[in-house]
């Protein structure tokens, strides 16, 4: 790094007043907006407003000359120039008045370039809207089964988006031609609808499968049984069999999520075995009189 | 990148009323949108650029509308010269 005040060509007795004016005949000089296709000036820019944030604060001129600091790492670090972002669609537009009749002069000498001139013109026109950022929360079963909802929008209007069976959490839905008008004569811009999905009391989600864990009575595992379980459309009957325990799996084909292109996932259900929770004598009395056998220890894996 | 006003404001350093004064100038035209006009990465280019020529350079109110005006034009022409230029090299 340059010796700052060799950069801003000023002497170190510089007054403050004095080596403001100096940068700023640099920088109308030298700023890379003022100067779109001069690389080196951008090098030098660099350097010029380096050498300025270090004059132009009092203390750090002070401990500069004192010897206690360096010029180095002095450049400015510039964020972004616009030139940068000139041809973006977000720049272009600025120049589109100017692209309209700024050039007719010599556009009417040069048919490639009046031409060029028109489709920009036009494509400024037909430039479609911006598409807009919604969140909308549903229930769970409406993921699993689809549903229509409503968005409130913030100016108060509201859009009504069909929720496909089987989406997920996360999914965007694209609603064409719902977001914010063309600011010309283009297509309206999409509006792009985040889904998040309320937890359901009973059941989970697990891919395209659905678990649900349900209680059983002693009775129903041991000696097996008919049972009503809750799916997501609807209750079936499903056989408990015989000789069922907590955490045993029953797997209903087809019950659980609808696959994108057919098809459905699967609903499990893991059993749990319930006691009574009110006292039951018959109960009582049973087991009182009841000896399991000698292989019924569920504690065994735990303490041997 | 679509960039809303909140964010534009923390992240050019700018306050509500200088960057309702530049909207007003039309030094910036970001989209008009409901509740609040959304901006663009070029915004964002274009505020630090008026930010240093009000600041840096010393450029009043009228000089920086003159200024913009006469960047906004290069770029045109910067535009179609590459156009001219690349559709010349395919010939």
């Amino acid at each position: 790094m340059k010796d700052p005040y060799e950069t801003l060509g000023v002497a170190k007795t510089a007054t403050a007043e004095e080596i403001r004016s100096a940068y700023r005949k640099l920088a109308k000089k030298l700023h890379p907006d003022l100067n779109p296709g001069d690389k080196s000036a951008e090098e030098k820019f660099k350097q010029a407003a380096g050498a300025y944030d270090l004059l132009s604060d009092e203390e750090k001129r002070r401990r500069f000359d004192a010897g206690e600091i360096d010029a180095s790492g002095a450049e400015r670090q510039h964020e972004r120039y616009y030139k940068e972002y000139a041809q973006d669609p977000g720049g272009r537009r600025y120049q589109y008045q100017t692209a309209g009749s700024g050039f007719d002069d010599f556009a009417s000498q040069d048919d490639f370039l009046a031409e060029l001139l028109r489709r920009r013109q036009e494509q400024a026109r037909r430039a479609p809207g911006a598409d807009r950022s919604y969140e909308l929360e549903i229930d769970f079963l409406d993921a699993v089964n689809g549903a229509t909802r409503r968005v409130t929008l913030p100016d108060g209007g509201s859009l009504d988006v069909a929720i496909p069976a089987g989406i997920e959490e996360g999914q965007v839905l694209r609603l064409r031609g719902k977001g914010a008008p063309s600011r010309g004569e283009g297509p309206p811009g999409d509006a792009l609808v985040a889904i998040a999905i309320r937890p359901h009391r009973f059941f989970t989600r697990e891919g395209d499968d659905i678990l649900l864990e349900l209680p059983v009575t002693i009775q129903e595992a041991v000696l097996g049984g008919k049972v009503k379980v809750p799916t997501a459309t609807g209750a079936v009957m499903a056989a408990v069999p015989k000789g069922s325990n907590t955490g045993t799996t029953l797997r209903l084909k087809g019950k659980g999520v609808p696959k994108r292109g057919g098809g459905a996932g699967d609903q499990l259900v893991k059993l749990k075995v319930m006691a009574p929770t009110e006292p039951d004598a018959a109960l009582e009395n049973f087991l009182s009189g009841w000896t399991p056998g000698p292989s019924y220890d569920p504690r065994r894996d735990m303490l041997s | 990148m679509i960039i809303t006003k909140s964010e534009f404001l923390l992240r050019t350093h700018l306050d509500r009323q200088t960057l309702e004064v530049w909207i007003e100038e039309e030094w910036l035209s970001p989209e008009q949108a409901d509740p609040e006009p959304l901006f663009s990465e070029a915004d964002l280019a274009r505020a630090g650029l008026i930010r240093d020529l009000q600041g840096d350079l010393g450029v009043n109110k009228e000089g920086i509308g003159v200024i913009l005006n006469l960047v906004d034009q290069i770029h045109s022409l910067r535009w179609a010269l590459a156009n001219r230029i690349g559709s010349q090299t395919e010939e």
